[in-house]
């Protein structure tokens, strides 16, 4: 326990403690702001995810972890920054900082003791990392799964809650706009959302400092089975804790089928190192088809093909694209690729856009798209646009395509997993490596990219069929360059070669816009930002393979230092 | 026939701006094999940091000679200082990377840069630019085609950039330097040369072409906008590798070659593939043969790939 | 070691058990000084390169919403503004039109700004009974106008859809009789933008210029965004037309005249609404002159209300200018405070409020900024008045107005 009872540690615990006190007290002296400020008692808003940081400062602190002081200043920094932004934004909405509550700047005074007390500690006196095991007992293997399952139910908790934080404007009182662009009045009508992502983000650090992420990853690699099955389980029971709201479950339909198709987009991109810029294009093949032959009146054609014909054709018709994308671009490096790839893109878009019987056949109505597309039907009546109930559980009729959408993702990532682990995928990483070696141990080059752009086309045109029926609708708008951007940038960020990896980014591309509406404007310039910060910071993404680890940081000082190579020896003097 | 003359010269024009904003995409490529997707941002910097130091520094009732040459230091400026600032902190850090990082940084960088001019300078429409040099002047070519005077500076500034680049890099230390540099950096800081500061320097001089190219093109249509690059840029990337990526008069000549193919399909392009709705789509079609035929483009040579 | 694994299982089980005690946190339908609080919600792109139009949609709406709540329009009532941004984009418009749906308090949406927006967002209002003015959409379908061309009866495809603004089966002929009857013209070239509204203004106008006797040229399309049109006019130049149609909006359009006056094709330019915007003579400098635009509406400097909507506005202090939409949303979001009113003095509320609302919207017949606001069968403005403007001198002065027969 504490060994550490130096008048520095504990100014650094009694600042935690009072910040965790704190989030108890009333934050404001007004009504209104997010998260029923003026109440004190249960720590609504913000106040929650101080408390979080607060006491996960207080429990490093106390219980002595490896890596404590470096923790605590974590834990120390993140608190801080949300208390203060809180502070001052219930500042501002309030009309003046007479009218925020005595616990707010008490939670603030908490952190700057907590911060100064923690970096002021020396980190020299820290223990090095180190991943914990279980020891080797007969429980071990239960107690793993178990924990594994753990993760998946805080997975599915955490998304649960960021989606329910409400980000409305408010429109009442004059807005500020600083700068042209920074509304004050989104920012604190989205200021709960933000806190929690500071939060959460601050927790992780914390949590990876003390290396409880190291550990946890380390099991979850170990308990492949349970991880599955809880992956599984949690993604059925989402729709039943949006308490019949469909507005959680249409932006959980809408990151299912983004989230197949950077699946998709993994396998060209991450597995076999094509760089591919106009990858949306599939996808809206898929889409297109499955708008044309919906049946619709709005679509130029009227066929009509059930629908399990329908996402079988509009794969294969994507697949046929694929190797026509693929053919003439089998000689070229991988930057032209790029520019080839996005040529098609371009193609394709204004292609859907002319193809209205003016300026091209008449196959595709044009700009305005194909609209009104109806909801899918299974023979013997089923229909998936109404409401249905389960377990006694009212559930609205996205839900419907959410469950569908877990089977295509099931799919998807089942087609991934086989084939990266077959020969099939060897040979793409050796072709991403050294094509010329790969050709020189007889690997056909030619045969295989076709086949990855045939495959990763595939995945992303059955997405796209289901796509159109949750969205209604196939426009030209939807299917532009920066759409490929924003799933390559899914890919990336979430951890290329891995498939939790594609899936995670995939909800962060789809979900940070949804939610920091209070950007506005910005939104997209963020974007940016944060893809430079990425690519500096960690660009193997969040949830990497190894092998990209090592790729990304081969003589990297950070790589090392998360071994603790360079940690000095225990005992040794700074 | 003066039809075809005519949509010629409209061709030649179209084609001078993006010859001289591939130069840029051309030079750093051959040093460093990035492909710059912020290059047309640099080129939005240049146009935007004339209109800068016309409206804001310039007194009023300045000279128009005097006025224009500011206005091109102005322009430079800005964008050489955008290009030397993405250099050293997004680029420089990534340069062993595999390839993907780069690449996804500069993605990133033009999207923070397009969205920082749109939401900070402008009021949200483009920017009407001061058109110093008379648009409706038109110089007779000769058989009733027309150009005009701010188009014709366009093409000779093209015309002279490409020289003065290309003699630059072949008879300069300088250019010898960064000719080095592409065939071998490993050698040539055996031999002393700072590549460092040699890869600065291409990012230097693609960013001034591409500054001369924004104010030629404010000047010509009288407004500056912070899209104009992205469109630009995609097409004037796509000249560079139609005439082989890492060649100087490929690049214009991809330029010139893509300008006129664009304004020939909106012409001549069997209805209903003619038009300008099709236009762009023809010119990666070019491309795309192009490469099919030629993987290296027009120019290109084949270089050994990098381990 | 003991530590670490009592600090693994003890942190973990501490903050569970704090987090499952934020379980159930819902955001409650807040009242505030003892009113109830109802929400207008408004579906628009806030951000982008719509961002200033999508804006001033917002914008009109919220002054609608100030004044009511000033004037205490409705006893017991708090209005508040719900806007989302639909990015201009389909997709998205769907899924903020699921957002304001769910949400309870909300009573009618003012938007979309784009009709390609519209027909994600029509079928969802329609399906919750929701009510969507909008201020923008000049789309035929929307309304199933589109039978009409094709000689068959109109059906409504969506109850609870209404605009404020004239379609382009209205627009489109107006102007093209103007051009042909009153201006004499006889060869006319189409030129769109190849984007929803613009092309079907234009198909529109050159049907009726065919009509009404005039040759129109093979239509012309350009891409937006582009600034180089020195192909398009030399190949219009070589057929010499006498008047050009633009469908689209303002940016490129006037792109299009200063090059085409350069150039030596000394013709007008004319447009739908998309045009009549002040940015377009900024931009065009004198090449605009001569030009011409129609929109909806009789000019606002003869109605009262007209200039005291601008006046207003203008004193609300907005960042993004209020044309070309923010009048019609003023309009729209009134129509709904109004249909409240009535609605909600008969003590209903949820569902059957919106119900309801949708029902006196449909009935609504009042004095607006833009004109009389009310509403046919199928959901389109009766206001048919609409007038072509001139530029003159560096400015848009009415020269026409009349009511579309």
């Amino acid at each position: 326990m504490m060994r550490d009872r130096s008048p520095v540690s504990l100014l650094a615990i009694a600042g935690a403690a009072v910040q965790a006190v704190a989030c108890f007290l009333p934050w404001s002296q007004f009504a209104g702001f997010p998260g029923e400020m003026l109440n004190s008692g249960y720590p609504g808003g913000a106040r929650m995810y101080v408390l979080f940081l607060a006491v996960a400062g207080l429990a490093v602190l106390v219980l002595d972890p490896p890596r404590r002081a470096a923790a605590a200043r974590a834990a120390g920094a993140w608190s801080l920054a949300v208390s203060l932004l809180t502070a001052l934004l219930i500042g501002y909405a309030g009309g003046g900082l007479v009218n925020v509550g005595t616990g707010a700047w008490v939670a603030v005074g908490g952190a700057v003791a907590l911060t100064v007390g923690a970096y002021l500690l020396d980190l020299g006196q820290d223990r090095p990392l180190t991943v914990w095991h279980l020891p080797d007992v007969p429980w071990r293997q239960p107690a793993e799964i178990v924990l594994t399952l753990g993760v998946a139910g805080l997975a599915l908790w955490g998304f649960v809650v960021g989606l329910g934080i409400p980000d409305s404007t408010i429109a009442n009182g004059d807005d500020h706009v600083i700068l042209r662009a920074f509304s004050l009045n989104a920012i604190t009508a989205g200021s709960e959302f933000l806190s929690f992502l500071l939060g959460i983000i601050g927790l992780f650090v914390i949590a990876s400092r003390v290396g409880i992420v190291a550990s946890v990853s380390a099991v979850t690699q170990r308990q492949r089975a349970a991880l599955v099955v809880g992956a599984s389980v949690v993604a059925i029971a989402f729709p039943f804790t949006q308490g019949g709201s469909p507005y959680g479950l249409r932006i959980a339909a809408s990151i299912g089928v983004f989230a197949a198709a950077a699946v998709g987009l993994n396998i060209v991109v991450g597995l076999a190192g094509l760089l591919d810029l106009g990858y949306i294009a599939f996808f809206g093949v898929g889409a297109y088809f499955a708008a044309i032959y919906s049946g619709t009146s709005t679509s130029p054609i009227h066929t009509t093909l059930p629908f399990f014909l329908v996402i079988v054709l509009g794969a294969l018709v994507a697949a046929v694209f694929g190797v026509v994308l693929g053919a003439p671009t089998l000689r070229l490096r991988g930057d032209y690729l790029a520019i080839v790839t996005l040529g098609f893109g371009e193609i394709f878009r204004i292609s859907v856009n002319n193809f209205d019987g003016s300026s091209g056949p008449s196959l595709t109505n044009g700009p305005n798209g194909v609209s009104n597309i109806p909801d899918l039907k299974l023979p013997g009546g089923f229909s998936f646009g109404d409401n249905h109930s389960l377990f006694g559980v009212e559930l609205p009729f996205q839900a419907n395509y959410f469950f569908l959408e877990i089977l295509l993702v099931a799919f998807v990532m089942f087609a991934f997993l086989r084939l990266a682990e077959s020969r099939i995928g060897r040979a793409w990483v050796a072709i991403r490596e050294d094509e010329l070696a790969a050709a020189a141990t007889g690997i056909n080059t030619t045969r295989l990219k076709l086949l990855a752009f045939a495959l990763g086309a595939t995945l992303a045109g059955m997405a796209g069929t289901v796509d159109a029926h949750v969205v209604k609708v196939a426009a030209p708008d939807s299917f532009t360059f920066i759409e490929s951007t924003l799933l390559l940038a899914a890919v990336i960020l979430g951890g290329m070669g891995t498939v939790p990896g594609a899936l995670l980014g995939a909800s962060l591309v789809y979900l940070l816009p949804e939610k920091l509406r209070f950007l506005q404007d910005l939104r997209l310039m963020f974007f940016g930002l944060t893809l430079i910060l990425i690519m500096r910071l960690r660009p193997e993404g969040i949830i990497a393979s190894k092998r990209r680890q090592r790729e990304f940081h081969e003589t990297d000082a950070t790589a090392l230092d998360r071994a603790g190579a360079l940690d000095p020896p225990p005992g040794a003097h700074a | 026939m003066q039809l075809f003359l005519q949509q010629l010269v409209n061709g030649i024009v179209l084609g001078a701006t993006y010859g001289l904003v591939a130069l840029g995409y051309t030079m750093v490529y051959g040093i460093v094999q990035l492909i710059n997707f912020a290059h047309g941002e640099i080129y939005m910097l240049g146009g935007f940091g004339a209109l800068f130091t016309y409206t804001v520094l310039l007194p009023a009732g300045t000279p128009t000679g005097v006025a224009l040459v500011l206005m091109l230091l102005g322009g430079m400026v800005v964008s050489i200082t955008a290009a030397v600032v993405m250099e050293r902190f997004a680029y420089r850090p990534l340069r062993g990377a595999p390839r993907l990082a780069p690449l996804i940084t500069a993605l990133g960088v033009s999207i923070f840069l397009q969205e920082l001019v749109r939401n900070f300078y402008t009021a949200k429409s483009p920017r009407p630019f001061p058109q110093l040099i008379d648009p409706t002047y038109q110089v007779q070519l000769g058989g009733g085609v027309t150009i005009s005077l701010p188009k014709l500076v366009t093409v000779t500034a093209a015309v002279l950039g490409m020289v003065a680049l290309s003699s630059f890099v072949r008879k300069s230390r300088t250019g010898r330097a960064m000719q080095a540099t592409a065939q071998d950096p490993d050698t040539a800081r055996l031999m002393g040369i700072d590549t460092d500061r040699i890869i600065v320097t291409a990012f230097v001089l693609g960013a001034a072409l591409a500054a001369i190219s924004g104010l030629s093109n404010g000047l010509q249509f009288g407004q500056v906008d912070p899209r104009m690059g992205a469109l630009t840029g995609v097409k004037a990337f796509t000249a560079a590798v139609l005439g082989g990526i890492g060649n100087i008069s490929g690049a214009v000549l991809g330029g010139f070659i893509l300008g006129i193919v664009e304004v020939m399909a909106t012409q001549y392009a069997p209805s209903p593939l003619s038009g300008g709705a099709w236009a762009q789509a023809w010119g990666f079609v070019v491309l795309i043969l192009v490469l099919v035929f030629r993987p290296y483009g027009l120019l290109g040579e084949r270089v050994a790939a990098r381990a | 070691m003991h530590t670490p694994r009592i600090a693994r299982v003890a942190v973990p089980i501490i903050i569970g058990a704090l987090a499952l005690s934020a379980c159930g946190n819902k955001k409650e339908n807040g009242s505030s000084g003892g009113n109830k609080t109802l929400t207008i919600g408004v579906v628009a792109p806030l951000s982008g390169d719509l961002s200033a139009v999508g804006n001033g949609i917002k914008n009109g709406v919220d002054l609608a919403i100030k004044q009511a709540n000033a004037a205490k329009t409705i006893k017991g009532v708090t209005l508040v503004m719900d806007a989302q941004d639909d990015t201009a984009k389909a997709d998205v418009g769907a899924q903020v039109a699921a957002k304001l749906v769910a949400e309870s308090s909300v009573v009618g949406v003012v938007g979309p700004l784009n009709s390609s927006v519209a027909k994600s967002v029509a079928p969802v209002m329609a399906q919750a009974d929701l009510a969507l003015i909008s201020p923008s959409n000049s789309g035929v379908d929307l309304t199933g106008r589109d039978a009409l061309a094709a000689g068959k009866t109109q059906v409504r495809p969506y109850k609870s859809y209404f605009r404020v603004c004239a379609t382009d089966d209205i627009q489109g002929p107006f102007g093209a009789d103007y051009a042909v009857k009153d201006l004499g013209k006889k060869k006319i070239a189409i030129v769109h933008d190849k984007k929803a509204y613009g092309q079907g203004l234009a198909t529109a106008f050159a049907a009726q210029a065919k009509k009404d006797g005039a040759t129109v040229l093979p239509t012309e399309t350009i891409n937006p965004g582009d600034k180089d049109f020195s192909a398009l006019i030399t190949k219009l130049k070589s057929e010499s037309p006498d008047y050009l149609f633009y469908g689209g909006e303002y940016p490129e359009a006037s792109l299009i005249t200063k090059q085409m006056k350069a150039a030596g094709l000394n013709i007008p330019l004319a447009g739908g609404d998309g045009v009549d915007a002040a940015d377009y003579i900024k931009i065009a400098g004198s090449a605009a002159n001569g030009d011409y635009a129609t929109a909806l509406g009789a000019p606002t400097d003869k109605l009262d209300s007209a200039k005291q909507f601008l006046a207003d506005y203008k004193a609300a202090g907005y960042s993004d200018p209020a044309d070309p939409y923010g009048a019609a949303a003023f309009d729209a979001a009134n129509a709904i405070i109004k249909a409240l009113a009535k609605s909600y003095g008969e003590g209903k509320s949820g569902q059957a409020l919106r119900d309801e609302i949708v029902k006196e919207v449909q009935d609504s017949d009042f004095a607006g900024v833009t004109g009389q606001i009310s509403f046919d069968q199928f959901g389109d403005t009766n206001n048919k008045v609409l007038t072509v403007y001139k530029v003159e001198n560096g400015a848009f002065v009415p020269a026409k107005t009349d009511s579309f027969k």
